[in-house]
């Protein structure tokens, strides 16, 4: 695995002078795993070639927007996919937009405190890896496959009612690894 | 159960994780502009999703698109920042709700209105807004799927407790539903409907063929 500065730097170089040895560099690292992840969503290898494409040309237009003191790079990456890929997977095939999650174009209303950072990303991060295997593997389950929970117990060979409550669970234990009170409202 | 008045733990997941259906983004998207410490929550799950883009084992791309991609780079846009004309003119509402153009108010009974929010369907799920009067009960109704809602003013009352501004109810088709506006004012709700909703009782039979929610 690449040095984690080492890919804000890239993205940060490609927003400064338009890098593009930079991008390659980047691209080289994120587009496969863009691939992957959105074949393990059920899209065919050039369906996810041009998704991987796609959301690296949207790395190279927002590096601007890239805020290392909010997100490291796989995370903000990892936005940029999120964002993108439910409206390649949508169903009704209308280009209505989708609620996306921020990439810092338009800050939310809300107080400093409640403003992702990095050191809360990092916390989340030695969360995860406090969780038991089962639990991490049921979180990465819902996030890579656009599975139903039933299509989730099925590839696990479990009951629905065990992964419902096994995500309820694990979710709960990341929240009390982070010391956040589930329901704790604002 | 509803008790926490926001959405389950799982619902979060789906909706940090993209595979939240667009109907039911609306409504999650709604509440968390009115939740901070909940998006806040939202936004920290997105670090999962960095952590295990980088840990998936690569796909190897087609050996030429990286010359494809470069060959399709341009300067970035210097556009300065977005804006977003808002499609609707009730400001009242939450930024994510002011993206959408609204249908035409329906009357759907006393003091209750309804109009659809022009949002991505999914299969039968769409989203409407609610508006329904003080003091006003909606018709007992099961749903044949699973149901939404966000309360966007004033302040509802069920088995279940009050809802105000904010709070976040998922009903699905064992729940037999009786909403009962408490608050002074109508209450405003946006709401995520899967499936038809099947009144009940001989009145609601009789109602049923026109009232289209």
């Amino acid at each position: 695995m690449t040095d984690e500065t080492d890919h804000d730097s890239l993205i940060q170089a490609v927003a400064r002078s338009h890098d593009r040895e930079a991008f390659a560099a980047l691209f080289d690292y994120f587009a496969p795993r863009l691939k992957a992840y959105l074949m393990r969503s059920g899209a065919a290898p050039a369906a996810a070639d041009d998704f991987a494409q796609d959301a690296m040309l949207t790395v190279w237009r927002k590096a601007e927007l890239f805020d290392p003191r909010r997100a490291r790079a796989a995370t903000w990456i990892f936005t940029i996919a999120r964002n993108r890929r439910i409206d390649v997977l949508r169903r009704d095939g209308r280009t209505l937009p989708v609620p996306e999650l921020n990439l810092g174009e338009i800050e939310p209303e809300r107080p400093d405190e409640l403003f992702q950072t990095r050191e809360d990303e990092s916390r989340v991060r030695s969360a995860l890896r406090g969780l038991k295997p089962d639990q991490i593997e049921v979180i990465q389950l819902a996030f890579f496959q656009d599975l139903t929970h039933a299509e989730v117990a099925q590839s696990l060979e479990l009951p629905l009612g065990t992964v419902k409550s096994r995500i309820r669970n694990a979710m709960i234990k990341l929240r009390t690894l982070l010391d956040q009170p589930v329901g704790d409202q604002s | 159960m509803t008790a926490l008045r926001q959405p389950s733990e799982e619902r979060l997941l789906a909706y940090a994780a993209g595979t939240l259906s667009p109907p039911e983004s609306v409504v999650v998207a709604a509440h968390l502009a009115m939740r901070p410490r909940t998006a806040h929550w939202v936004d920290g799950l997105q670090a999962v999703g960095g952590e295990v883009l980088e840990s998936i084992q690569p796909a190897a791309v087609a050996d030429d698109l990286l010359a494809r991609t470069l060959a399709r780079l341009s300067a970035p846009s210097d556009e300065g920042p977005v804006t977003l004309e808002p499609a609707n003119d009730m400001a009242e509402l939450p930024e994510p709700l002011r993206r959408y153009a609204l249908g035409p108010w329906r009357w759907i009974g006393p003091d209750m209105r309804v109009r659809d929010v022009l949002a991505p369907r999914d299969g039968d799920c769409r989203v409407i807004l609610l508006s329904i009067g003080a003091g006003r009960t909606t018709p007992v109704h099961t749903h044949e799927g699973v149901e939404l809602t966000c309360v966007l003013s004033g302040a509802y009352e069920t088995d279940e407790g009050v809802f105000g501004p904010g709070d976040f109810e998922e009903a699905d088709g064992e729940v037999h539903h009786r909403p009962r506006t408490v608050s002074a004012e109508p209450c405003l709700c946006v709401v995520a409907l899967d499936g038809q909703i099947r009144l009940d009782g001989w009145i609601g039979r009789l109602l049923q063929p026109f009232v289209r929610l």
